[in-house]
């Protein structure tokens, strides 16, 4: 006990540091994490006084609703979906904007290339609604070169819905992927490319032999944080088809906001959260995991 | 076992000229050393050689071919780099057998070449590791024998020792030249350390500011210096060299009247660099034959066999050797001799010798 008083005698400043800090974590994160999981104990939470415990009940309500299976499903398409988009794209432009060009020319396409990035959500969601319009700029063009006979409606149809959104999010997404390649390619020593040349290497067998081992750890850890990030991704999916046409692009974060804020049912939509964070929770330990191995 | 010619090799880097017309003929099975400071384009060359960079003049020709235009792959040349370069998700067995597989050789074959290798290496017990679990002389010897199962008309070293500890280099160099005269191939090896340069080479060639200064057998550029550079650089401790001025009589070397001869090209009153190696300055007590002078002892090096003793000459100092058994301390004012035999004379201005 004295050794523990000792302790924070001589770090005592430094957790006074810390205070508020960890005060508003518990406040902001805590707290309402503990809420969510108690309301989706109950039944009719914030529009009743006094909402009745269930216990499991919405549990087992959430699990035999069809609609939740397929918001389910969706969000695992959208999810492999836009990872895989992520990395193809962003790694093929990581190597393009590393390779030895003009060293202005590099600078300004690596700056163009991590814009989409920067836009917030609303300003990728609006702006694609405009591309995508039926009588937007993407369905001219492709009128105009003749791949398609009438205007499409991207965002609308539900057979081509999901594709659209893949696409905003491919484009929203792959920066980030970009970036960490980038860096994780810069560290790769010359002298291996130039081994490999020498062992008769030509473009391929040295992304396979050389390139692809050595940003493996950056590959595994920037792609699970990219799927604990679009897993349980809004505002883009809300601001671009609001999880339509029907439910064809519904996913479990548009429909926990459908259940809380157009069918006021928060008992529900805490349920969800609840299969989200789960799910999210789970990722996240592989992450860490993955991180401390590195170190 | 192929020979080299490098014919008039020029390297530019934008409007900077790293390589003025580099010229070496290299004999099929020769050892040839490229020294020299770091940046004087000892590296570069190798690298052209090798196809890692491109040549802006002159021609690099291996066997019979010229290789200017060729790929690395396509030149029969086979690297061994400082670092490694070591392919680290690979195993032993998967690096050294990696530019067979590419080359598509039937995987008994490869077997074969390996094992046969990792055995002369004596890597056959670390062939399922991984770089990462190998010490820095492991890592070396794999990387020589990754060059070694190509078989290749030529051996390509760049700074392969600087990366171990000195013990290690001493055991390393003796393999590299213990695997030379086994293998018989043609070898190019960049160092800056003067004492591999001696130790492996059959031709030595200095190179200073893209230029080669000299070139020959290691005796030669070691007792036959052209360049004032050469003397300097070669041998350890350096070879003494100080400016002074000649005399109807010798030379006045730090106030101290030295009679000896001098190249006949010279006249009284010109200045010189006379040049001497320590070897060559060591106490009159040690009966050495030349000119005696009296030397004032800052500081004695034990090195065992023999001492260095650095003196003052004037007010210029001087490196000398003793017997390991004399004993002579800091101090002390003993009688040194110049063996003026092995006198050398340089033009202070442009650096060439004085015969």
């Amino acid at each position: 006990m004295t050794r523990i008083i000792q302790g924070f005698r001589a770090q005592g400043t430094a957790y006074l540091f810390l205070l508020p800090c960890l005060v508003i974590l518990g406040a902001l994160l805590s707290v309402p994490l503990y809420k969510v999981v108690e309301y989706s104990l109950y039944d009719n939470v914030i529009v009743e006084r006094n909402p009745t415990f269930v216990g499991l009940q919405n549990y087992r309500d959430l699990l035999t609703d069809g609609a939740y299976w397929s918001a389910s499903l969706n969000t695992i398409l959208f999810t492999i979906g836009s990872v895989v988009g992520h990395i193809i794209v962003g790694t093929g432009l990581a190597l393009l904007v590393n390779s030895d060009i003009n060293r202005h020319a590099q600078t300004l396409f690596r700056s163009l290339l991590i814009l989409p990035w920067i836009f917030t959500a609303v300003v990728v969601a609006l702006n694609w609604q405009l591309l995508l319009n039926p009588f937007g700029v993407v369905n001219y063009a492709l009128g105009q070169l003749g791949l398609i006979d009438e205007p499409l409606d991207w965002l609308g149809d539900p057979a081509l819905a999901m594709w659209s959104l893949l696409v905003i999010s491919t484009w929203r997404g792959y920066p980030f992927i970009m970036v960490s390649f980038l860096s994780g390619l810069q560290s790769i020593p010359q002298e291996l490319y130039e081994a490999a040349e020498i062992d008769g290497a030509g473009f391929f067998a040295k992304f396979w032999h050389v390139t692809i081992p050595q940003l493996k750890p950056v590959i595994y850890g920037v792609a699970l944080l990219d799927l604990i990030w679009t897993f349980q991704l809004f505002p883009l999916v809300w601001l671009t088809t609001g999880g339509g046409p029907g439910r064809a692009t519904e996913v479990l974060s548009t429909m926990t906001f459908r259940f809380a804020f157009v069918d006021f049912e928060f008992s529900k939509a805490a349920t969800a959260a609840v299969s989200i964070l789960v799910i999210s929770a789970a990722f996240t330990i592989l992450y860490l995991r993955n991180e401390t191995r590195k170190i | 076992m192929s020979k080299i010619e490098i014919r008039n090799l020029v390297k530019m880097y934008g409007a900077h000229q790293a390589l003025h017309g580099i010229d070496i003929s290299i004999a099929p099975g020769e050892f040839c050393v490229l020294v020299g400071p770091s940046g004087c384009g000892k590296s570069t060359t190798l690298r052209m050689v090798a196809g890692l960079e491109t040549i802006s003049g002159g021609e690099v020709v291996i066997g019979d071919r010229v290789v200017n235009g060729l790929k690395p792959k396509d030149r029969g040349i086979a690297m061994v780099f400082q670092n490694y370069a070591l392919y680290p998700s690979k195993t032993v067995y998967e690096n050294m057998s990696f530019s067979l597989r590419l080359a598509k050789m039937p995987k008994p074959e490869i077997a074969r070449r390996v094992n046969d290798v990792a055995q002369i290496l004596e890597l056959t017990p670390l062939l399922e590791r991984k770089p990462g679990a190998l010490s820095g002389g492991q890592r070396q010897r794999v990387a020589m024998g990754r060059a070694i199962v190509r078989d290749p008309e030529v051996f390509l070293f760049d700074e392969p020792l600087s990366n171990l500890d000195a013990k290690l280099r001493g055991q390393m160099r003796a393999e590299i030249k213990r695997l030379h005269q086994r293998l018989n191939n043609t070898i190019i090896y960049v160092t800056h350390d003067q004492v591999e340069a001696m130790t492996l080479a059959d031709k030595i060639v200095i190179m200073k500011d893209g230029r080669i200064e000299q070139q020959g057998t290691p005796d030669e550029v070691f007792h036959d210096p052209d360049t004032l550079f050469v003397a300097g650089f070669m041998g350890s401790p350096p070879m003494n060299l100080i400016d002074c001025i000649v005399t109807p009589t010798g030379i006045r070397l730090s106030e101290v009247e030295i009679a000896c001869d001098v190249p006949p090209s010279l006249t009284s009153g010109d200045k010189v660099v006379f040049g001497i190696r320590a070897d060559d300055l060591r106490p009159s007590s040690e009966g050495a034959e030349g000119v005696p002078i009296k030397a004032h002892l800052d500081l004695i090096e034990q090195l065992g066999t023999e001492n260095l003793a650095h003196f003052r000459l004037g007010h210029t100092e001087m490196i000398g050797k003793t017997d390991g058994r004399t004993a002579l301390s800091a101090g002390d004012t003993p009688s040194f001799t110049l063996q003026m035999r092995h006198a050398y004379f340089f033009d202070p201005a442009t650096g060439a010798r004085l015969r």
